[in-house]
């Protein structure tokens, strides 16, 4: 085979900076994930995953974009490259066939694309599509939920449809999935007496679940809720600024 | 001394719920305040101020403390008194037992004397500094102090000091103690009528009349600790680390907060 043309170089050395690239996210997530204490947050996490596959694109487009060049190259040594110190590099460029180790990784990384590709994608099937999930699975999933949303709801100040973001952002622009129309406000007895026994749940929820017993944390209160919240109209900062000063807001 | 205090508002509905848990958290049963708060703003002495002459006997030093002291800046104090309920509207007997409390000089004795004797009325002063700016922990820090006055009529004794009256409010609450911490869980009543005398009320209206600064009726939350000496940063860190504490512990019923600093800035402009 002749020498290389100028333009088979470029093209190798482009290959060689995406595989460095590669590397290097690689590296620098291996490297958050063992020196961070505590672990980095699940967002950096996630946007360090997301450089790595579009690395992965990239290497991957590459090397199937120059095909015909990458399968027809050999390597061999130039007569002045010294054999004998550089030995194991040279042992590493001249092979043929993949490291074993390697071998696993391809013939796993196919496995499981053969298998995505046979089973069919769409939801139509949910047999094979979704499996369902084990015994296990749900019942972590029931142990997991209930005081998880309770916590969840104990953050907020309960006495209402809509959450103060929503209220803030306008309530006409939530998203409920519900047929019936949610009133903003509280003050209809006509709607505690139209679904009182919903209601009732609802308040259930709030205050049903507790921490188990026994764990460490003294936690007396349920989340404040109430049939008829009425919000001061003074702010605090008003009040105490009258009790300061006298100055009346 | 030095006040750290947090705050929070509390919403009248969550009242009731609230003394209970804090009665619950502090073993102890609310202890019922009311207080006649009466606001006084110290004013500049005309000729006062730039009277430095004859001062030949003055150190140096004294001298500059002085001109600090009738230059600096002037604050509002306050000055408290505590009240019971029956001395609202209340027509108590004329005793004449205040000329007894009168002894203190330069107060003049009324005998139309009130139903409810202000003459014997105890008052105290307590002055409380701007809170400190720029402090990192998360706590209203301010300094203060107070000073028991002479019982019956302060405005005399507070216009000499160069203090007039402005205004004056009661404050309705409830106390409770949890170690070393105050919590106080009170509101603002306004006397009926609003219109402002410019001396504090001899005689006080029926409680029932008087009205709600805060239409809804909300509360006001404040839990304090004293500190004793301001400059010791070990007893100032403990004292804000058992108000954190104390936040925690009420996190899922009140959320309590250092409050805005200008809210509380007491100097007179």
């Amino acid at each position: 085979m002749s020498n290389l043309t100028q333009e088979q170089i470029k093209v190798l050395e482009q290959s060689r900076q995406r595989l460095v690239q590669l590397t290097r996210s690689l590296g620098s997530l291996i490297a958050s994930l063992n020196q961070s204490d505590p672990l980095p947050p699940w967002t950096s996490l996630q946007s360090q995953a997301s450089i790595i596959s579009n690395n992965l694109i990239s290497v991957s487009d590459q090397l199937s974009d120059q095909r015909d060049l990458l399968s027809n190259l050999v390597a061999y040594p130039g007569p002045e490259y010294p054999g004998r110190t550089q030995a194991n590099t040279l042992e590493q460029l001249l092979r043929t066939k993949l490291d074993p180790r390697v071998e696993d990784w391809v013939a796993r990384g196919r496995a499981a694309g053969t298998e995505s590709a046979t089973t069919p994608s769409n939801f139509s099937d949910p047999d094979t599509a979704h499996k369902p999930l084990t015994d296990a699975q749900l019942a972590e999933l029931w142990e997991w939920a209930p005081l998880e949303a309770n916590q969840e709801a104990r953050r907020r100040n309960w006495g209402g449809n809509f959450t103060l973001e929503e209220r803030e952002a306008g309530i006409e622009n939530v998203v409920t999935g519900l047929r019936r129309q949610l009133e903003d406000d509280d003050d209809g007895e006509e709607e505690s007496e139209g679904e009182g026994e919903e209601g009732d749940g609802e308040e259930m929820d709030v205050v049903g679940v507790h921490r188990k017993p026994g764990a460490a944390e003294f936690e007396y209160n349920i989340a404040p809720h109430h049939p008829h919240p009425v919000q001061p109209f003074v702010p605090l900062d008003l009040i105490l600024r009258y009790m300061t000063t006298g100055r009346m807001p | 001394m030095h006040e750290q205090s947090l705050f929070a508002s509390v919403p009248v509905h969550q009242h009731h719920e609230l003394l209970q848990q804090l009665a619950g958290l502090t073993a102890m049963q609310p202890r019922h305040c009311l207080e006649r708060r009466l606001i006084f703003k110290a004013y500049r002495k005309p000729g006062m101020a730039g009277r430095i002459g004859a001062s030949q006997d003055l150190q140096q030093g004294d001298l500059q403390r002085l001109n600090k002291m009738l230059n600096g800046n002037m604050y509002y104090t306050q000055v408290v008194g505590p009240v019971s309920e029956s001395d609202f509207g209340s027509t108590a007997p004329v005793d004449q037992d205040t000329q007894m409390a009168g002894m203190d000089d330069s107060k003049p004795y009324d005998p139309s004397s009130p139903s409810y004797d202000y003459e014997r009325q105890p008052w105290k002063l307590e002055f409380r500094d701007i809170p400190e700016a720029g402090t990192r922990s998360a706590v209203t820090s301010r300094l203060m102090s107070s000073a028991t006055l002479p019982r019956g009529d302060v405005v005399e004794a507070m216009n000499a000091w160069g203090y007039h009256f402005i205004t004056e409010y009661v404050v309705e609450g409830d106390m409770f103690v949890l170690n070393d911490i105050a919590i106080f869980l009170h509101r603002v009543l306004h006397y009926p009528g609003g219109d402002e005398s410019n001396l504090p009320r001899r005689q006080l209206p029926a409680l029932k009349d008087m009205a709600l600064f805060e239409k809804s009726g909300s509360y006001v939350l404040q839990a304090f600790t004293i500190v004793q000496d301001g400059s010791n940063q070990e007893t100032m860190k403990t004292a804000s680390q058992h108000l954190f504490g104390l936040r925690e512990q009420l996190k899922s019923a009140v959320l309590l907060e250092q409050a805005d600093r200008l809210s509380l800035d007491t100097r007179a402009k």
